[in-house]
């Protein structure tokens, strides 16, 4: 046997119970997993035993590991709809009654599942399976200096080129841009979802409002453009998600002002794969995430808001909660007062029509 | 055996017929001419097959079945929710066809019921006419997709385009710079060398954030063109975020792989011929089209072929680069493979992109001839 054999055998039997036992999260990598590593794994009580791995999106991968039975990621970090999707398809595990004893409760005892339903959530089948992480939102933003008289501040001023001439920076899929389409058109904000749910034509009419503005849209695909779009002046407004706006403003000095009206409001969950190789680990380590202390934690590092709605008390009360001193509460798209101008969309009826309205909306693009 | 795999895929739905047996031999009894909605018998084995199927089996045909229409999902769950009520409350219903449609009105719409139709066989073509943007009519015949919905042809001929146009346009840039190469003495065909090889050791996404950079309306190329008074100020250019943006960014990406084989193949060209033809009374020009150029098509041809392989199946750069007119046929087989979990579609746009290069390859032995590719 060679000294590197040796050597290589050696290191394997050291380091290989450490690499067996880690728990393995797929999330979406940059800087919103750097916050999930600071404020989830960083204040474990074991930090050494969660490791992260990026991945794109989707249920691509996981499907295919539980498939194969080769399972290597014991949770996924999934959007509302592939949660719903993951859980009825068991590619996610059933864990509703651990969620219901080992879930760490509010400060008056609130479940997981009841701090959602306070932030305007309703049951979907992801809850069996996962606990909820961040709202992250699609939300409209400017540059103040863009607009030197009068400033726009809603979704019909977002539709009207006439008014506020200029391009808009619009993402190349449908989802965000058709809800706030309506809001543009007289549909309260919160009233969106049972409209597109109830009402037959609502999709044809969120596309004719869109249509006014079709030839003033640079259309992007990746989460920095917008910002770069509009730091550049290639548009005077865009839609992006939130956490990207409030990283420009607070740690590179823009001073980008957010149209919160008609904002939408998606979930994030974490959920138990089927077959995880350490799933005692990681349910231990989904509770601690999904804890109130935990979630507000995260907001110092991305403006994200935390989805139980127990978290936004703890940020409020310890203002400025953001690194070096800053306030973070005008950059929390959850608060109460906002709400009030918000989608919160509904996965399930996406999970229904997504596909057929992404095919929509790519024509849509093309013509 | 991927390949198999794949096409495998692309025409199989055994998974559903294994969840719905019953319901779907009983739905084939189905005289549509006859009755507007299904028998009695149809609805009473889906209520049996829902009510004592294997709640994973029947989410992923849930998945399935919403490929054939939209809101099957969530009709088959809240149907499912109250056939679980039912059967553990012990109370069978007499009329299977009321208890369904009370469960959720849906039942009671027969264009549900005809989508179903497009499920009942352990085989199908469908997601092959998905991918041209056909469907079936109630009587599954095939019939175009909604005028609203049809964006794969569209996405097929817009692709092919794109790499048609950035396999000539890389032929007709790299061509002079292999020639160049090959030509001139060693240690100044080095230096050139690193150029060329330079940005093809530089991260895809880095270049292309790059064009973007130099192409946007306030970007490098329209300033120099503004500040030279070629354009007025309202008058910039959009040189990206469209098509024109795509064909730049990628012919600049593609281009090393074009120069790489063509400099392999003339570097080994003898000067001699060229000097040969010369003496024989050609003009350079002549001896250049007859002499030198048809030494180095089979590195034309090789750098071709991979080129277009290579830009037939891209799609991170067109959509960062091509806004509106970004998204080729890759992005929608990622689209598919990822979110919709459409595997099937996958496969089928998949099988239909090895189909069209393998046509590409078939023309392209007849006409040069495959023994005749080389890199090197």
């Amino acid at each position: 046997m060679s000294k590197f054999t040796k050597a290589f055998l050696f290191a394997s039997i050291i380091f290989a119970p450490f690499a067996a036992n880690a728990v393995t999260v797929a999330s979406w990598g940059g800087a919103y997993t750097e916050s999930q590593k600071k404020a989830y794994a960083d204040t474990y009580s074991d930090p050494g035993s969660i490791v992260f791995e990026n991945y794109n999106g989707g249920l691509g991968e996981t499907r295919a590991q539980v498939e194969s039975g080769n399972v290597t990621w014991d949770l996924v970090d999934v959007l509302p709809a592939d949660a719903i999707t993951g859980c009825d398809e068991g590619l996610f595990e059933d864990i509703s009654s651990e969620i219901a004893s080992m879930g760490v409760p509010g400060p008056d005892g609130e479940s997981i599942a009841e701090d959602m339903e306070a932030n305007g959530l309703n049951y979907h089948s992801g809850w069996d399976c996962c606990v909820p992480q961040i709202f992250w939102t699609y939300v409209v933003f400017y540059d103040p200096d863009a607009f030197p008289g009068e400033k726009p501040d809603s979704m019909a001023d977002f539709f009207d080129v006439e008014k506020f001439p200029g391009k808009r920076g619009i993402h190349t899929w449908a989802d965000g841009i058709i809800q706030k389409a309506l809001v543009a058109d007289g549909v309260a904000p919160n009233a969106v979802p049972t409209v597109f749910a109830n009402q037959t034509g609502a999709i044809d009419r969120a596309f004719e409002v869109m249509d006014k503005i079709k030839d003033h849209v640079v259309f992007w695909s990746a989460g920095s453009q917008p910002l770069e779009l509009v730091k550049s002046g290639e548009v005077v407004m865009a839609v992006a998600y939130n956490g990207r706006v409030g990283a420009a403003n607070l740690a590179e000095g823009e001073n980008f002002e957010y149209i919160w009206e008609g904002q939408v409001l998606d979930q994030e969950y974490l959920c138990l794969t089927t077959g995880a190789p350490n799933r005692e680990a990681a349910l231990d380590f989904m509770m601690h995430a999904s804890s109130p202390a935990s979630q507000a934690e995260q907001a110092k590092y991305i403006t994200y808001g935390p989805m139980r709605a127990s978290g936004i008390p703890i940020i409020e009360a310890n203002e400025p909660w953001g690194p070096g001193g800053v306030d973070i509460m005008p950059h929390m798209p959850n608060t109460p007062e906002r709400l009030k101008v918000s989608i919160v969309n509904d996965p399930q009826w996406w999970s229904d029509n997504g596909a057929e309205i992404s095919e929509r909306y790519s024509a849509w693009m093309g013509n | 055996m991927p390949i198999g795999d794949m096409l495998f895929r692309s025409v199989d739905d055994s998974q559903i017929n294994g969840v719905f047996p019953n319901t779907f031999n009983e739905y084939k009894k189905w005289d549509k001419e006859k009755d507007e909605l299904p028998p009695e018998e149809v609805y009473k084995a889906l209520f049996e097959e829902l009510a004592y199927g294997e709640k994973i089996q029947i989410g992923r045909a849930l998945t399935r079945m919403n490929y054939s229409k939209s809101g099957w999902k969530s009709l088959i769950k809240t149907t499912s929710r109250e056939i679980k009520k039912a059967v553990k409350k012990d109370e069978l219903p007499n009329n299977y066809k009321e208890f369904l449609i009370t469960a959720n009105e849906k039942w009671a719409d027969p264009t549900f019921w005809y989508a179903m139709g497009q499920m009942v066989n352990d085989t199908t073509p469908i997601y092959y006419w998905n991918a041209l943007d056909r469907t079936y009519d109630q009587d599954q015949n095939v019939v175009m997709q909604d005028e609203k919905r049809r964006i794969y042809i569209k996405t097929w001929i817009k692709t092919l385009k794109i790499s048609v146009y950035v396999t000539i346009f890389c032929l007709i840039l790299g061509f002079p710079v292999a020639h160049l190469l090959a030509n001139l003495p060693l240690r100044y065909s080095n230096l050139l060398m690193i150029f060329v090889l330079l940005p093809f050791w530089t991260s895809l996404l880095v270049r292309t954030t790059a064009w973007i950079v130099m192409l946007q309306q306030n970007g490098v190329i329209n300033g120099i063109l503004v500040w030279l008074g070629i354009l007025s100020d309202d008058g910039r250019l959009q040189l990206v975020y469209n098509e024109t943006g795509t064909l730049i960014a990628m012919t600049q990406i593609l281009l090393p792989f074009m120069i790489l084989p063509l400099y392999s193949v003339m570097r080994v060209i003898p000067k001699s011929h060229m000097r040969a033809a010369q003496n024989l009374g050609a003009k350079p020009a002549t001896a250049f089209w007859r002499v030198y150029l048809p030494q180095t098509i089979p590195g034309m041809s090789a750098g071709g072929l991979l080129v277009f392989v290579l830009a037939i199946g891209y799609f991170i750069t067109p959509e960062l680069v091509g806004g509106k007119d970004g998204k080729l046929i890759g992005h929608w087989i990622a689209y598919h493979l990822k979110t919709t979990l459409n595997w099937g579609l996958c496969a089928a746009l998949g099988a239909i992109l090895l189909g069209v290069m393998l046509i590409f390859y078939w023309l392209y032995n007849k006409i040069v001839g495959i023994d005749n590719i080389k890199l090197g």
